[in-house]
């Protein structure tokens, strides 16, 4: 397992224990960056944060913290405008992450098969709207919607007179969710490479078709990498980075929950203390979400037996 | 395998074969001719941005006017500027110079017969097109250089990139050497939480971090908050980093490591060599991410103009008056270098992009 099962004479017995405690505290060392970084970026923010939430913590008057209990919390529940905003970032994510998971999960299944000519050029180019930054995309959205020049009026609104659609609004958070298919689509592209051709062949004898073939062979195979992408877009759902960040501030987070959180810290209120209550009550709710997917995996997920040490 | 054994049976020249060989030949050509055309759609936004960047401002005030990017054809007649119409007359469209135009007649320079002298065409001038020629115009991109500091976002960004793909890059591989290779007391905990943090939102850390950085360290204007943190690693590279190495056979190392190499000596002689693929998916993914990083920069930055990022400066862009065109200039200009970049790195990034997920 480690350097010790190299040395497994007794004779050595002293030495490989102290051999032992040596790569032990190497490990620790190497480790200590992320230990250090989690401490002072993560945990100490988290508890600060909910420290914070039962403070008047204000921005103009930071030496005059007072506790004030969890008046932040009861504000929140008489507050309409926090309420929809959790409500649409919720909301976002159910319409949104189908979306994304759907259109990755047909490109998967279209580019494993062996039909499918030029794979190399149009992986990236269905890959290549994933890095595109957010406010290129803003841009260009606007203009593909502007009534006058944009295509979408010139071509498809105007000549099937349909009123304009606002650019903002309706398409971008489509397009943005259409163009965020990328690391999710590979992911599942690789899962589904790696699933054993025999299962296939013998699923033919057997008389599946295709569709067969994939509710019973291909989605039971690829389901945790399904798994693994439906969390990675669940994270950039609600505005956080998993791996591929497109840069959006927080006053423009794709989810209106996080954008009012930033507003009631910068806007007119500057008020850290409810800010902060905000971000724990989204806090717990991303958290009963995603304790929600993990209990679910018991239901659509195999995970691979693993053995030895491999863990994760 | 089964399309080989027909082949071998083709000479029968079986009817029913032969069906089925053209309908798997219809199905393969229908399904290429499908990607292609969704591909198209898939990327017509971005289409429609560099088409209208190569457009001048008259072909876009012209409801008329092509869709591809064209110029207008003008006569210059005794040192006039005349625009060329597209005229019909009894022997078909000609492309006339217009010379004068009244409500019921106007007179046209025929471009290819100047001796010819002034035409008389009857009819209501405003019912004529402008006549087109294929053509790019770039100064779209010459008014948004004139406007845009783009040398010293540039250099900005890459101060930032830099910096942070250093630390990025130190921390991450060690941080993951130690997970995939040494017995750190309370590894699996550890590592757990490490993957917890993942889905830890960043709006519950942007208070605390905001005071600890703008506030305790004063780094409020400065690139620190955007370098510092990446010296400490990150959750996400550092899974696909141990995941990396854990699949490098230990014989090399333990080899190594018997012959006296200290563990960072067998890191990067032994492990970080046969690792090149999965660093250098890691250092694009931060590279990406660090070209589009808004956050951070959005919080630190905004009071230092000079200091700004080239996607935090853009945000700015459409309320700088610029015209349609040139906007969609500057989209093109700003996602440029990530596209460029991914092209020329498709072979080993899209393949270990895939390989990362597998190994999950």
């Amino acid at each position: 397992m480690n350097t010790t099962a190299a040395l497994p004479d007794a004779p050595n017995k002293k030495k490989s224990l102290s051999l032992r405690r040596y790569s032990a505290r190497v490990g620790f060392l190497l480790v200590l960056p992320w230990i250090l970084g989690f401490l002072l970026l993560k945990a100490f923010p988290i508890l600060a944060a909910l420290w914070y939430s039962f403070t008047d913590f204000h921005m103009l008057q930071p030496d005059q913290i007072h506790f004030i209990g969890l008046q932040n919390y009861l504000t929140f529940l008489k507050d309409p405008a926090a309420g929809s905003s959790l409500f649409r970032s919720v909301s976002y994510f159910i319409t949104t992450v189908p979306i994304e998971m759907i259109a990755a999960l047909l490109l998967a299944a279209i580019f494993a098969s062996e039909r499918l000519r030029g794979k190399r050029i149009l992986r990236t180019l269905f890959f290549m709207p994933s890095i595109i930054p957010a406010v290129a995309i803003s841009i260009v959205i606007s203009g593909l919607a502007n009534p006058t020049t944009g295509w979408l009026s010139l071509y498809i609104l105007n000549p099937l007179h349909l009123p304009p659609i606002s650019g903002r609004g309706t398409l971008y958070p489509i397009i943005l969710a259409l163009w965020t298919v990328g690391p999710g689509f590979l992911i599942m592209l690789g899962a589904m490479l790696n699933v054993p051709r025999e299962i296939y062949e013998a699923a033919r004898v057997d008389g599946a078709g295709p569709i067969a073939a994939f509710i019973y062979i291909t989605f039971p195979m690829i389901s945790p990498a399904v798994f693994f992408s439906l969390v990675i877009n669940m994270i950039s759902s609600f505005g956080g980075v998993a791996l591929l960040d497109r840069g959006l501030p927080y006053s423009q987070s794709l989810s209106p929950m996080e954008s009012y959180i930033s507003r009631v810290m910068f806007g007119s209120d500057l008020n850290l203390g409810y800010a902060s209550a905000l971000a724990w009550v989204m806090f717990i709710v991303i958290m009963a979400i995603t304790l929600a997917l993990f209990a679910s995996t018991r239901y659509w997920v195999h995970f691979a037996e693993e053995q030895g040490d491999a863990e994760i | 395998m089964q399309r080989s054994n027909r082949r071998g049976l083709f000479h029968h020249a079986d009817a029913s074969t032969l069906t089925l060989r053209l309908w798997e030949f219809t199905g393969t050509a229908l399904l290429n001719l499908l990607i292609w055309l969704s591909v198209v759609v898939f990327l017509s936004p971005l289409s429609f941005m560099v088409i209208t960047s190569l457009k001048s401002a008259d072909q876009l005030r012209d409801g008329n006017a092509p869709t591809y990017p064209a110029k207008l054809q003008t006569l210059t007649y005794k040192g006039q500027t005349l625009l060329v119409y597209n005229v019909p007359t009894s022997s078909g469209v000609k492309n006339w110079a217009m010379l004068d135009r009244f409500r019921t007649y106007s007179d046209f320079i025929d471009p290819a017969n100047l001796q010819a002298g002034p035409i008389r065409w009857n009819g209501f001038w405003g019912s004529l097109t402008l006549h087109y020629n294929p053509g790019i115009t770039f100064e779209n991109f010459t008014n948004l250089w004139k406007t845009v500091p783009y040398p010293r976002l540039l250099r900005n960004t890459f101060i930032v990139i830099g910096l942070g793909e250093l630390g990025i890059l130190l921390s991450s591989i060690m941080v993951a050497y130690g997970f995939a290779r040494f017995p750190v007391p309370g590894g699996k905990t550890l590592f757990l939480l490490l993957i917890a943090t993942i889905m830890i939102p960043d709006s519950i850390t942007l208070v605390p971090t905001f005071v600890l950085f703008g506030r305790v360290f004063n780094w409020d204007g400065t690139f620190y908050p955007l370098i510092v943190p990446q010296f400490f690693g990150s959750a996400i590279y550092i899974f696909l980093l141990r995941q990396n190495f854990k699949s490098i056979p230990r014989d090399l190392d333990e080899a190594a490591m018997l012959d006296g190499a200290g563990p960072l000596r067998t890191l990067f002689s032994i492990i970080v060599p046969q690792s090149i693929p999965t660093i250098v998916t890691v250092a694009l993914l931060f590279f990406f991410n660090g070209w589009n990083e808004m956050k951070m920069a959005s919080l630190y930055l905004g009071v230092r103009p000079d200091l700004q990022t080239i996607a935090f400066s853009a945000q700015a862009s459409p309320s700088y008056g610029f015209t349609p065109q040139t906007l969609q200039a500057s989209a093109l200009v700003l996602m440029i270098v990530p596209v460029v970049v991914i092209f020329l790195a498709q072979r080993y990034f899209m393949q270990n992009m895939i390989i990362a997920g597998v190994e999950k």
